[in-house]
């Protein structure tokens, strides 16, 4: 006998516009912390949850179907990867030019050229890497779990269907 | 351009190619593998007309490490063998591997991963031989050990395969760390991790000479040498190509390179030297008697090599000049016969389907170049004159002339066995009448075979182009001039009395096979019952059931599973606590005005604690527990900590969305059985003195922790003050990216393996 699927919560609209409204904002936000993080209070670890948290309210306020649409949901799983491989990058790169694993750029007391708070220093981008690692496994887990989800949803109403067929 | 690296180049980016050939069209990848391996040989072979080159670059200056290469003598030799060898193996596997994979019914396109990884031993064979900084000489023998696992596992739909392929890992991996662990004793003494400075440092030194034994352990365990034999004749599980090339001419060969390279520092210890005369003789007599019973055709010659490096190794131990060049000259005259003779294994296999000496006979009739090929390749190994094999033993031979008769005896006897059991192999192969008829095969099964006959009669007709090789070679490991000199004579030299010994020895024992046949085998058996294979395969099952033990307690239940990580851990730190010293801890400190909005965040946290234990509802305990993170952020914040409150509050958002997440996968029944489930009235006393033991414990780990005012804040002071110096306002963020930015790097790291964990689980639907 098919389950019974669980029941639809149906969320409410203004959950539907503030996950909207907050979408950009709440990315700014994220890189506001990111770029600042070296001047102001922040890193890439927090500008990585907060952006995992605002794409995951599109899915809760629109369904796991709306995850899929959008783009920097879809490639979660590839940008944790790519920030990875950018992390090893700063770390190994100085190595094979005589420095030890994971010499900063440029060097102490050195003259840093930046574009407001944002500094031109590769710790940043050591920083960048580790929001794309904690963003793209926050989302991506989420998205598997949605797509699990999702699947067994489909699974259910198969059942059903096969059921009242007969 | 530098010849060292230029052929460092050549080889590094040939496995590149053929991986990129076969992501075009797998068809391109033996072409291109073919013209790779022919440039880095013409490479190799142009060296030996341009003087020695090194290349040195600084790697790792904090760390002393330099991309040091040298092309030497030595390096050249063992260069030769790879690139050279290397081109006539992957010119016969274009025509075997298609073949073989049709027999497996395989794709085309695993083409690609074979042709990858035997380029890519190829690429650390000829990294290895030219390396001198002792950790660039561990990167590539070790790299030489993990390309040998996927080639010898290469059939990985094979269980034997795969159990073969986690032998040699096993051995040569395990022995390579003790390689690592001798040149970081040999760094340890001469604060250096440059070979050369250390052999012209000249004393040995300290731990230097245990150094150079572990140094000998790996060497010696990778040219399967008695009693770390027992995997290369297992490893012949791999397909043909792959037999014929590691473990003929370079993987087994890397062993006795090892050897040949710290030699100048190994041949000051007398106890080394002996080792390696005990070892080299146990492995001659144990590869030369089982070689005899085999009847698999690989099988043979695995225990032939085995023997014959037993024959180079013994010469290491013997050492003088004869032994030194004589060991040299044979690596590079085995290697061009057993080739030969690990290639005509496979042809005959392909040609007639059977892989047994028994079932094989009389094919000389039908394929008499690869008779005539193999022929010419197994005279050289029996040391016929006219072959370059002849001069091989004749080496071996004067080197036992001045040492006296044991060594002669020991020599003439090893000879005998080798010649005895090739005997054997070749005739019942090639001679004598036909058993199954040999299909025909493609000629590119049989050319390399002829050629590398040709070349072992060219060498016994025209040494000098193969002694000056093995001479330059022979020098780096006797660190002075060496130069080989060989010619015939028809005086009744004691050499050549030896030779005539060996043959009459030999057919001697092949004649008599019938008397000693049951002895042989039963020391074969002995050895596989008692040996070290079976204390291999003993181990390897203790560890798996151990293994299975603690998994099948740890996975019984979650209470098991969770059990198996908290105890561990909660007694680690009540013993940490028993044993630190807590003179200013466990005290309350004064209560301030300031202190009171932290201390209603405080109570607030110990409110939503209780109020989790009273829950039943998981959504609603999922909220309760993220109330209890919350509350907790709050006091990170009124304690000025507004880095961690901001983390705090993400992360406890974030654990929130995935619990309510996992909860929507569990289905409902579940969920409403464990909501409704009646509490265990018998259980209750038992389960709250757990809980008291283990909050109290938390309790004053926290209190303990907390109240210790004598914090040594030396290394927060320095962090701060360098905040400035390295571009950063904000002291956190310079730690986790600069100061400690290793430990964030290793902690992205669990991240993202963890996110494949959990994405292949849930997508394999093994979760749900």
């Amino acid at each position: 006998m098919p389950q019974t699927p669980p029941p639809t919560i149906v969320p409410h609209g203004m959950i539907k516009t503030g996950a909207r409204v907050f979408l950009v904002p709440g990315w700014v936000l994220a890189i506001a912390i990111l770029l600042k993080g070296y001047a102001d209070i922040g890193d890439g670890f927090a500008a990585g949850v907060i952006a995992a948290v605002i794409v995951i309210l599109q899915g809760i306020a629109f369904g796991a179907e709306e995850l899929e649409h959008i783009r920097v949901a879809r490639f979660a799983p590839v940008m944790c990867f790519i920030g990875l491989a950018l992390a090893y990058a700063v770390a190994f790169v100085p190595t094979f030019f005589g420095y030890s694993i994971l010499t900063h750029f440029p060097r102490m007391n050195e003259h840093a050229a930046h574009f407001g708070p944002l500094e031109f220093i590769t710790p940043v981008l050591f920083d960048i890497a580790v929001f794309l690692v904690v963003y793209g496994f926050c989302v991506g887990a989420v998205m598997t779990v949605a797509r699990a989800e999702l699947r067994h949803k489909r699974l259910l109403q198969r059942a059903r269907k096969r059921g009242g067929n007969r | 351009m530098n010849t060292a690296i230029l052929l460092l180049i050549v080889a590094i980016a040939a496995p590149f190619l053929a991986l990129a050939s076969g992501a075009i069209h797998p068809r391109l990848v033996p072409h291109v593998s073919l013209v790779a391996t022919a440039a880095a040989a013409v490479v190799t072979i142009w060296s030996f007309w341009q003087p020695d080159s090194t290349y040195s670059t600084t790697w790792i200056s904090v760390y002393d490490l330099n991309f040091y290469f040298t092309l030497d003598g030595l390096a050249r030799l063992y260069a030769l063998l790879a690139t050279g060898i290397g081109f006539l193996v992957v010119a016969y596997a274009s025509r075997y591997l298609p073949l073989h994979l049709h027999h497996q019914h395989r794709p085309e396109s695993d083409q690609t991963r074979f042709y990858f990884f035997l380029l890519l031993f190829m690429a650390a064979m000829v990294g290895l031989v030219m390396a001198q900084d002792l950790i660039l000489i561990f990167l590539f023998w070790d790299l030489t050990a993990i390309a040998s696992f996927f080639l010898i596992g290469y059939d990985q739909q094979e269980e034997e395969s795969r159990g073969a392929a986690m032998m040699a890992l096993m051995v040569t991996g395990i022995t390579a760390v003790l390689v690592l662990i001798g040149a970081m004793l040999l760094h340890r003494e001469y604060g250096t991790w440059s070979l050369p400075e250390i052999i012209a440092h000249g004393d040995l030194v300290g731990m230097t000479k245990w150094g150079l034994l572990l140094i000998a352990i790996g060497a010696l365990a990778k040219s399967a040498q008695v009693p770390m034999h027992f995997w290369l004749p297992r490893a012949m599980a791999a397909p043909t190509p792959v037999s014929a090339y590691l473990h003929s001419a370079a993987m087994v060969a890397a062993g006795v390179f090892l050897i040949g390279r710290f030699y100048p520092l190994m041949q000051q210890v007398d106890w080394l030297l002996d080792l390696f005369l005990f070892i080299g003789f146990a492995s001659m007599l144990v590869g030369g008697i089982i070689a005899l019973t085999r009847n698999v055709l690989k099988h043979i010659l695995a225990y032939s090599t085995i023997s014959q490096y037993g024959y180079v190794v013994f010469m290491f131990g013997m050492g003088g000049e004869y032994g030194i060049k004589g060991a040299s000259f044979y690596v590079l005259a085995h290697a061009i016969v057993k080739s030969a003779l690990f290639l005509t294994a496979g042809a005959v296999s392909e040609a007639t389907g059977k892989k047994n000496l028994a079932d094989i006979g009389g094919l000389g009739r039908k394929m008499p170049w690869l008779a005539a090929g193999s022929g010419m390749a197994a005279s050289g190994l029996v040391a016929l004159p006219l072959t370059i094999g002849f001069f091989k033993d004749e080496l071996f031979f004067a080197r036992a002339t001045e040492l006296g008769q044991p060594y002669i005896l020991m020599d003439v006897l090893g000879a005998s066995l080798t010649f005895a059991y090739i005997f054997r192999f070749w005739t019942h192969l090639f001679l004598g009448r036909e058993i199954t008829s040999p299909a025909p095969i493609s000629r590119w099964l049989v050319w390399p075979v002829v050629v590398l006959g040709i070349i072992t009669v060219v060498g016994g007709i025209w040494p000098e182009p193969f002694t000056s090789v093995a001479s330059s070679a022979a020098s780096i490991s006797a660190n002075k001039v060496a130069d080989i000199h060989v010619h015939y004579t028809f005086d009744p030299i004691p050499e050549n009395l030896m030779a005539i010994a060996t043959w009459v020895c030999g057919l001697t024992i092949y004649w008599t096979r019938k008397r000693w046949w049951r002895a042989a085998t039963g020391v074969a058996h002995l050895g596989e019952r008692v040996g070290p294979a079976h204390w291999y395969y003993r181990g390897l099952w203790g560890l798996n059931a151990l293994s299975d033990r603690v998994h099948d307690i740890e996975v019984r239940d979650l209470r098991s599973r969770v059990v198996s990580i908290l105890v561990p851990a909660g007694a680690l730190v009540a013993i940490a606590v028993l044993v630190t010293p807590n003179s200013n801890s466990f005290e309350i400190g004064a209560f301030g005005q300031h202190d009171f909005a932290l201390i209603i965040m405080i109570v607030a946290a110990v409110v939503s604690g209780f109020v989790v234990m009273l829950l039943r509802d998981h959504l609603r305990l999922a909220i309760g527990l993220s109330c209890v993170g919350y509350s907790l952020a709050g006091v990170y914040a009124f304690m000025g900590a507004p880095n961690v409150t901001l983390v705090a509050i993400v992360v406890e958002t974030m654990t929130s969305l995935f619990l309510i997440g996992m909860l929507v996968l569990m289905p409902s029944s579940i969920l409403r059985f464990e909501t409704q489930a009646k509490v265990d009235k018998r259980t209750m006393p038992r389960d709250a003195i757990i809980a008291t033991v283990a909050g109290l414990l938390v309790f004053f780990v926290s209190w303990g922790a907390l109240s210790r005012t004598s914090l040594n804040t030396e290394v927060i002071d320095s962090q701060t003050a360098l905040t400035e110096a390295v571009h950063a306002k904000n002291v956190v963020t310079a730690i986790l990216a600069d100061f400690r930015g290793f430990d964030t790097m290793g902690e992205i790291t669990v991240i993202a393996i963890t996110s494949i964990g959990v994405i292949s689980l849930l997508r394999s639907g093994r979760l749900r």
